[in-house]
């Protein structure tokens, strides 16, 4: 039993040192490690992932909300669409053959990998439009040298069609899907980077809460392999934090995303393979 | 109270402190779990894993049941409490965000939240479910 649980939470952890150094989160790394290394099925491993993108979204997530940075009114408006979206692809795991669900995990990882090195947009517009405004979406951040700068959110309806995206993937494949997330906010929406990335976290932990509740309720989470697994991510990302600020953060990004491309490529051979 | 206090107290005060305690909590059950099964049935934990690898992971516990087991010192059933436990963190952090909303009388996202969190629970239903 040692030798399993230390394999495991090695496994794990690694996958949480990564996934946080690259900003990738730790389920891009735990399910291809699971099935690949661990020889488990894809809905073990999605169920398994889900557990741990909530242990490691939820340490992080408390800091940026206490510290200020998160858009509730943003991030409960759009949690509407992805815990739908989650509650839709959790119950569509249980459902969708093996092979189907690698080849779909392989094309998310491609996504996830063209959103890490393509430059955010980062450029804020003043005011929101009518419908943001009429929410009171706009925020504030605080400058380093501690004035206040008033920011507005555009373009909701769209925000939200990609966030039934990001939480039909999250619930699928196990995954935060905070790529996608950060993109819709930054990208279409004009929120500030930082701002999306400390939403992002916190909508991350929900989205993937209302997956693994389903897994969980349904009994399909392996307490066998998830206990070591969330464990592991959790100290795993823990220790990725604290090395990031002394890290070329660039260059391992584009280290890590070789070898996101690589482990796709092996998910989807796998795939093509089995279908 | 003014709206700016209540976000406050119950953001950057009750939030962090009950959040982080219930990580605390899960991460001593999980390991608690993970020692006992080491200590009285490893065999048992071998024998889950390989399950789990051949696709025969679904171990459908009530609630109930799974209390009842970890009272009387059942790792399976300590470890999925812990596995609950760490879920319940976003359903928390979106129970104090409903809290903060109904407080400021914003009845727009007060609504909205409720939504998520109903869809939280809905979740364990469908999964009760299907």
């Amino acid at each position: 039993m040692l030798t399993i649980v230390g394999g495991l939470l090695g496994l794990a952890l690694l996958a949480g040192f990564i996934g946080s150094l690259s900003g990738l989160g730790g389920g891009v790394f735990i399910v291809p490690g699971l099935v690949l290394l661990g020889h488990m099925p894809m809905q073990v491993a999605i169920g398994a992932s889900l557990i741990s993108v909530v242990a490691t979204s939820a340490g992080a997530s408390v800091a940026f909300v206490r510290d200020g940075w998160t858009n509730l009114r943003v991030a409960m408006i759009l949690e509407c669409a992805t815990v739908t979206g989650a509650l839709a692809g959790a119950y569509l795991a249980g459902v969708i053959r093996p092979p189907v669900l690698e080849l779909l995990f392989a094309a998310m990882m491609l996504q996830s990998a063209y959103f890490s090195v393509t430059r955010q947009s980062d450029d804020p517009v003043p005011a929101g439009d009518k419908w943001c405004s009429r929410l009171r979406l706009d925020g504030e951040i605080i400058n380093p040298d501690g004035t206040r700068s008033h920011y507005g959110v555009i373009r909701l309806p769209w925000g939200a069609g990609l966030m039934v995206l990001a939480g039909l993937m999250s619930g699928l494949l196990g995954v935060g899907a905070g790529a996608l997330k950060v993109a819709a906010m930054d990208y279409l929406m004009r929120i500030p980077l930082k701002v999306s990335s400390a939403t992002s976290n916190f909508m991350i932990g929900v989205t993937a809460g209302a997956g693994a509740l389903v897994f969980l309720a349904r009994g399909d989470i392996s307490t066998a392999v998830a206990a070591p697994v969330a464990l592991g991510v959790t100290a795993g990302a823990l220790a990725g934090s604290r090395v990031l600020p002394y890290a070329n953060a660039r260059a391992l990004r584009l280290l890590f995303v070789v070898i996101l491309l690589l482990i796709a490529a092996e998910m989807a051979w796998r795939a093509l393979d089995g279908i | 109270m003014a709206s700016r206090d209540v976000e406050d107290e119950i953001l950057r005060k009750w939030t962090p402190l009950i959040l982080r305690s219930l990580l605390i909590v899960s991460a001593v059950i999980l390991i608690t779990g993970l020692v006992m099964m080491a200590v009285s049935t490893p065999n048992y934990y071998v024998e889950r894993f390989h399950a789990a690898q051949s696709g025969r992971s679904h171990v459908q516990q009530e609630w109930a049941q799974m209390g009842r087991g970890a009272i009387s010192g059942d790792a399976h059933s300590l470890l999925m409490i812990g596995l609950l436990v760490l879920t319940l963190v976003p359903l928390g952090r979106v129970a104090f965000t409903l809290i903060l909303f109904v407080k400021q009388g914003d009845r727009v996202f007060a609504l909205a939240t409720g939504y998520v969190l109903a869809a939280l629970i809905l979740g364990v239903m469908l999964g009760r479910i299907g």
